[in-house]
């Protein structure tokens, strides 16, 4: 009697243990058939809400699409008043002239961008501008004597939990963050990719150009799921852009 | 030295505050100049980087002006409630927004009162 009792306490035990470690934090988050968190999806970082809003993802969530510590981008004193001169003329921001916006910037426009992970390569599909990172995960490097491009060269891997992509092969046609932003061809992009438990990926990116920061800077945000279902949509940003003929320099 | 800390530390809240995904509301239209306007529909060009609204409106004189009124994508807007053909040439619609910068007869819409009375976010809200 003593014994099966001891068994079904055992048995009970054992059947909560599932339970136990679905609930935990570290498991709670989606996961591709190879145990890594699965990325994939449609996701969001600052952008229009239902309402139309700008800035709000969600009804009631504000403009939180960031976390962590902000600082201004430290530019070598050098590079200042350039910053300021390209910031004060809105005409200058590539993004203006159609250009694809480049890393980590395009994560930041507000329009969704679609995550597709497989086991070999995660491929990101932005709306913006029809850009499109493929980022092998297979442990090879960057190709040699890379061209430079807007978009950049990708290669990722997982450190535990976080997806880390490594941006090389940049063109200077693109900026930053922030107005003014430029860069140089020398800019090296390191992506953090973290899947959270409550649906949300935080999103750091470390910029580093020896050329125009005086040090690495990051620059953090929240990607939520769009408010509602999406899929990724045609924008040919080329198509009627009258906009340029309007911008004028601020006064 | 103060005065660069502060138009990077500016710049830096400015980039979390990107409006009309292709271009700053700033950059074109002034925020301390809001209008609202009651028109005709000639031409819509529902188009990116922006959608284009075209409206007849009689100035006080009795003059016909067009107005261009500039909106979100057309993606965006599907995505907050329009489809192509809720408006059309001929609607009479109201429409309140900002002024353009450059003193033409432009402005960046926010909210369009269609015919049957139902209202709708053209664009995004002034910063």
């Amino acid at each position: 009697m003593q014994r099966r009792f001891v068994r079904s306490i055992v048995t009970l035990a054992l059947g909560f243990l599932p339970v136990v470690a679905q609930n935990s934090p570290s498991t709670k988050i989606p996961r591709a058939p190879d145990g890594k968190p699965d990325l994939s999806g449609i996701w969001q970082a600052i952008g229009v809400s239902l309402f139309g809003e700008t800035g709000e993802v969600r009804p009631g969530e504000g403009r939180a699409s960031t976390y962590g510590p902000r600082e201004p981008a430290p530019y070598q004193a050098w590079a200042v008043s350039k910053v300021n001169e390209l910031a004060a003329d809105n005409r200058t921001d590539p993004n203006v002239h159609c250009k694809m916006a480049g890393v980590p910037r395009i994560t930041g426009i507000p329009v969704p961008f679609e995550i597709v992970q497989t086991p070999k390569k995660t491929i990101i599909l932005y709306e913006s501008n029809h850009a499109f990172r493929i980022i092998p995960t297979d442990g090879k490097g960057h190709p040699p004597d890379l061209d430079p491009t807007y978009m950049g060269d990708s290669v990722g891997h997982w450190d535990g939990d976080t997806f880390v992509v490594d941006v090389t092969g940049f063109n200077d046609k693109t900026w930053l963050p922030g107005p003014g932003h430029f860069h140089s061809d020398q800019l090296h992009v390191t992506e953090k990719f973290k899947r959270n438990p409550d649906d949300t990926i935080s999103y750091e990116a470390t910029m580093d150009d020896p050329q125009v920061l005086a040090k690495p800077w990051t620059y953090r945000l929240i990607l939520r799921h769009p408010p509602r279902d999406e899929r990724i949509m045609e924008a040919d940003c080329s198509e009627n852009n009258q906009d340029l003929e309007h911008i004028v320099k601020d006064k | 030295m103060r005065t660069t800390f502060l138009v990077l530390a500016v710049a830096f809240l400015l980039q979390l505050t990107p409006l009309l995904a292709h271009h700053s509301f700033a950059a074109e239209y002034d925020g301390q100049k809001p209008i609202h306007l009651e028109g005709v529909v000639t031409r819509i060009d529902w188009e990116n980087p922006h959608v284009y609204v075209y409206i007849d409106v009689k100035d006080d004189a009795g003059k016909v002006v067009n107005w261009a009124l500039e909106g979100h994508p057309p993606n965006t807007l599907r995505r907050t409630g329009w489809i192509k053909g809720a408006l059309k040439v001929g609607d009479a619609i109201s429409v309140t927004g900002w002024r353009s910068k450059d003193d033409t007869n432009r402005i960046a819409g926010r909210e369009v009162t269609l015919p049957d009375g139902k209202k709708l976010f053209l664009g995004p809200p002034a910063e």
